[in-house]
């Protein structure tokens, strides 16, 4: 059956994400001016206004490069947060659910322990933590609280996705084939290597979409309260700095809205997508 | 029944397995113990086919992969070819498996989808480095061509578009790329299609042939295995009940339980109406099996005796052993 | 004889990608008041579309029906999903293959058993209770009042297709689908389920539709057989004459292929080669040409009907044994 019937919003998610990834990666080569440079005379510019597409909000900074370069930031934190916390919580989970005894039940609880606190407060409570400063009066370097925020939702995505290869893990090992693997003499390490991370990788993908979706969304929540990245470079950055503007600029909070919108529910259609493809393929008889 | 009866073993230099006094237990939730294997000892000899035969929860398959230490059992000595399994360090027992090879019940989940049918039967070779690249390839066209798969048709695909019954040659090409010396089949036909069944046990017996293998026979049905076995093995909630030839065996079953399974069997000729009525009630749970006998709560022989002692293998015809304190005459 | 229900030439077509699947092809069957006929074939034989089919238990926008159904004088197949639904529990019932997935794993025995009679039978909650009490006794279970109580993972198989048959008997049905109600469970008690659905039969005066793919069961607990290969009835005849004279080469290699009991150990079994035709492009002559031992042309260019032999007798073959062709093999 190799009938693919893709619909619209399907094209429009993958789209949308392809344009944020261009944006991403090659943003700061494009004609328009940076995110922090104030156009005096344009503040209060609505969007389609010649030279600033989207307008530009109350203290004078252009919306358009600024959803430029939250583009780079957000996409840039998610994939970096999801590959390092998939990738731990794989390494935990599926080594947890396959050699099992007391090794996967402390991995489990704690994997229990860390997802029964809300994500958001979770973050919180790692940001507050790690960004402290010895010396109160310096403000704490972009740089750092960079790597804070990176650190605080890795923490986050590890059980999310560790959950998720654990129990797939323990689906695939109860098979035959991993039996008929050992009786061949095989080894536990290749094993996994071989036959259990091919097989439990779809399911990591498609979740790890989703995953992307929260992490996109917990950054954004994290800088509208002004913990995350400071001074509007991202997205809830440019909530952050735009408060102010829902009476008389609303396009200013509006524009960053849509586009943190837009990409989760194309991060989440394309993991869903994902997820139906990968799964029909092995379920068939 | 029969626990720790040797009666059977034949202790000389044809035997190729020998098996003492194997114990599998798993505990369930709360503190219980499935017994599924309770001291059974037996053995294999050269070029024989032991078929082990009974119903769901006798623990033959558990048996099976026991032998194969897939997990170790609890107790008890595995010796093939006079090296006891039972006592390896990890590391001889891993290359002593490739001796022993295993074909499972259900073919389609024995192979990993993800994998190409060339994949598959390479692996084995490819985990112990046997020849290079050419040979291997060679290897696998030369088993698939045994088991009657055509390698340009199968080689690039993938388990899940092929039946069941293909599925189940490219197991058994698999299990004979290392070249074992004995095969265990752990109900190979059972999940296939009746007419598809004839094909793969005549697949096995000649792979038999040709290989020289030894093997054990591992299923519910007991025309399947009357078709493939030399001598026969009944078990019942862990315990062996009967042991013997198979045309003795089916035509005068000394044990009950024998007589039962064999009776549940259908004819298929209306001229041949069954007189006998059917074994009643339920297997015990083998939580808690019952004392002595195990067999005695179905049975209609069972005495005061029967409860009191459990009932050891002893020969009541040339070549057939039977545990039962009063077994059918 | 009225028959209870008569299935005249059934077509069931499923669109797929592929192109159009005929998954039943122009079978008539008349399932005589009081009887059991049984319908045999392989999977894939499209035995159990037909049931469902008759039964208007397939559903969905791909699947196309057509032909007549009339259960005790009514045309089933011109009702409405109302009015057949209404037939459902008192007149037709169905049991299944895997107790497990047709029982609610998350309520317990007697709310299922008594909801149907609660549903169909207008009777209360105390009336209903005695009543599934009563039933489960019919099934022989043991110790009925407490088996209320327990959920279905609780229960072994043999135990669990009890329940199924006490539910499916608790209105009374005059027609009965089983639908390979043995195949999953062990052997004795498939003998016991067995003799319990002719001991209800006769004692409900119940007609039964029997499927499976066991000859051995359909020889000793069916009046009339229908054997069914690629979609179509091949040969349909009382049991006793279906064996005594069989006409199909399918039939016949069919039970030749069966491991049977009665044979010498060791010995080899026949097989039938190849395997179904491709269900949405079949040969146009007969579809069991490229397996048959002794195919003619005639056979690959003609499409055999069904020629009735006498006695009840019906089959679809251009060169049937007995023939002087088939002699000659």
């Amino acid at each position: 059956m190799r009938k693919r019937k893709y619909t619209i919003p399907t094209y429009f998610a993958f789209g949308w994400l392809g344009l944020a990834v261009f944006l991403a990666i090659f943003g700061s080569f494009l004609p328009v001016d940076g995110y922090q440079v104030i156009h005096g005379d344009f503040i209060d510019s609505p969007p389609f206004t010649a030279g600033h597409w989207f307008g530009v909000d109350s203290n004078g900074y252009d919306i358009f490069s600024g959803i430029i370069n939250g583009a780079r930031l957000s996409i840039f934190i998610a994939v970096v947060t999801v590959g390092l916390g998939g990738a731990i919580g794989s390494l935990l989970g599926i080594t947890a659910a396959y050699y099992r005894g007391k090794y996967d039940s402390v991995v489990n609880m704690s994997f229990n322990v860390v997802l029964s606190v809300p994500n958001l407060v979770l973050a919180l409570a790692l940001v507050a933590v790690l960004a402290t400063n010895v010396d109160i009066n310096e403000a704490v370097p972009t740089w750092r609280r960079l790597v804070t925020l990176i650190i605080s939702l890795t923490v986050v995505i590890i059980p999310i996705l560790g959950r998720i290869a654990r129990a797939a893990t323990l689906a695939w090992s109860g098979r035959e084939f991993v039996v008929a693997a050992r009786s061949m003499g095989m080894r536990d390490r290749d094993i996994i290597k071989r036959h259990i991370v091919p097989n439990v990788l779809p399911a990591l993908i498609a979740v790890g979409f989703l995953a992307v979706g929260v992490v996109i969304i917990a950054e954004a929540s994290l800088s509208l309260l002004g913990v995350g990245i400071p001074d509007g470079a991202s997205w809830g950055g440019m909530l952050a700095r735009g408060r102010n503007d829902l009476e008389y600029n609303p396009h200013a909070l509006y524009i960053p809205i849509i586009a943190l919108a837009f990409t989760v529910i194309s991060t989440n259609h394309v993991g869903d997508v994902l997820r139906g493809r990968l799964d029909r393929r092995e379920g068939r008889l | 029944m029969a626990g720790s009866g040797t009666a059977h073993l034949r202790n000389n230099d044809e035997v190729v397995l020998d098996v003492r006094d194997l114990v599998v237990e798993f505990r369930v939730g709360g503190g219980r113990v499935v017994n599924a294997v309770s001291k059974i000892s037996f053995d294999v000899c050269r070029g024989e086919t032991l078929a082990v035969v009974g119903e769901s929860g006798c623990g033959k398959t558990t048996l099976g992969k026991a032998v194969l230490q897939l997990p170790p059992p609890n107790s008890g000595d595995v010796i093939f070819e006079g090296t006891n399994l039972s006592k390896l360090p990890k590391e001889q027992l891993r290359s002593a498996r490739t001796a022993m090879q295993m074909v499972f019940q259900d073919p389609i989940s024995s192979l990993d989808p993800r994998m190409t049918v060339r994949n598959l039967v390479e692996e084995p070779l490819w985990i112990w480095g046997r020849g290079n690249d050419e040979e291997r390839a060679a290897k696998v066209r030369e088993l698939l061509n045994n088991v009657g798969l055509d390698p340009e048709l199968v080689l690039d695909r993938r388990s899940y578009e092929f039946s069941g019954g293909q599925c189940q040659r490219i197991s058994i090409a698999r299990s004979l790329a290392l070249e074992p010396r004995m095969l265990i089949c752990d109900e190979p036909v059972s999940a296939l299609d009746v007419s598809i069944q004839a094909q793969i046990l005549n697949l096995l017996q000649d792979m038999k042939d040709r290989y020289g293998l030894t093997m054990i026979f591992i299923s519910h049905d007991l025309a399947v295995v009357k078709a493939v076995s030399n001598r026969i093995m009944v078990m019942y909630l862990g315990k062996i009940c009967e042991v013997g030839e198979p045309d003795k065996i089916y035509t005068k079953p000394a044990h009950h339980y024998t007589s039962a399974l064999i009776n549940s069997v259908p004819i298929p000729d209306p001229t041949r109406k069954r007189t006998t009525v059917p074994l009643q009630g339920e297997p015990p749970s083998p939580v808690a099996p019952p004392s002595g006998c195990r067999f005695r709560t179905r049975c209609p022989a069972a005495s005061e005796k029967c409860a009191a002692e459990e009932p050891q293998l002893r020969e009541v015809a040339p070549g057939q052993f039977v545990a039962c304190h009063h077994p059918r005459t | 004889m009225t028959a209870m229900m008569s299935i005249t030439d059934l077509y069931v077509k499923f669109g797929t990608p592929f192109g159009s699947l005929e998954a039943v092809r122009g079978v008539s069957l008349d399932i005589p008041a009081g009887s059991s006929v049984g319908v045999v074939g392989e999977s894939g034989s499209g035995k159990t579309v037909m049931c469902r089919a008759a039964m208007g238990l397939l559903s969905g926008s791909n699947v196309e029906r057509s032909g007549t159904v009339t259960f005790d004088g009514k045309a089933l197949t011109s009702m409405s999903r109302e009015q057949v639904r209404d037939e459902f529990g008192t007149g037709m019932a169905m049991i299944f293959q895997d107790p497990m997935t047709a029982l609610n794993p998350v309520r317990r025995i007697g709310t299922q058993i008594s909801e149907s009679l609660r549903v169909r039978l207008g009777m209360d909650k105390k009336a209903a209770t005695a009543r599934s009490v009563e039933l489960l006794s019919f099934v022989r279970i043991p110790d009925p009042a407490a088996m209320l109580k327990k959920f279905p993972y609780q229960l072994s198989g043999g135990m669990r297709q009890r329940v199924m048959i006490a539910i499916a008997i608790s209105c009374n049905p005059k027609l009965l689908f089983a639908d390979e109600p043995t195949t999953a469970l062990d052997v004795t008690v498939q003998a016991q389920i067995l003799q319990l659905l002719s001991d209800l039969r006769r004692d409900l005066k119940m007609s039964m539709v029997l499927i499976t793919h066991d000859l051995g069961v359909v020889a000793n607990h069916t009046d009339y057989v229908a054997v069914m290969y690629a979609g179509e009835v091949v040969e349909q005849a009382p049991t006793s004459e279906l064996f005594a004279n069989m006409k199909m080469p399918y039939t016949q290699a069919l039970l030749d292929s069966i491991p049977n009991i009665e044979m010498k150990s060791g010995a080899r079994l026949k097989v039938i080669e190849g395997r179904l035709p491709n269900p949405v492009d079949r040969p146009k002559g007969c579809g069991f040409v490229t397996r048959c031992t002794y195919a003619q042309q005639k056979c690959h260019d003609d499409h055999p009907p069904l020629v009735d032999a006498g006695n009840g007798h019906l089959y679809r073959c251009w060169y049937p044994l007995g023939h002087t062709i088939a002699r000659k093999q």
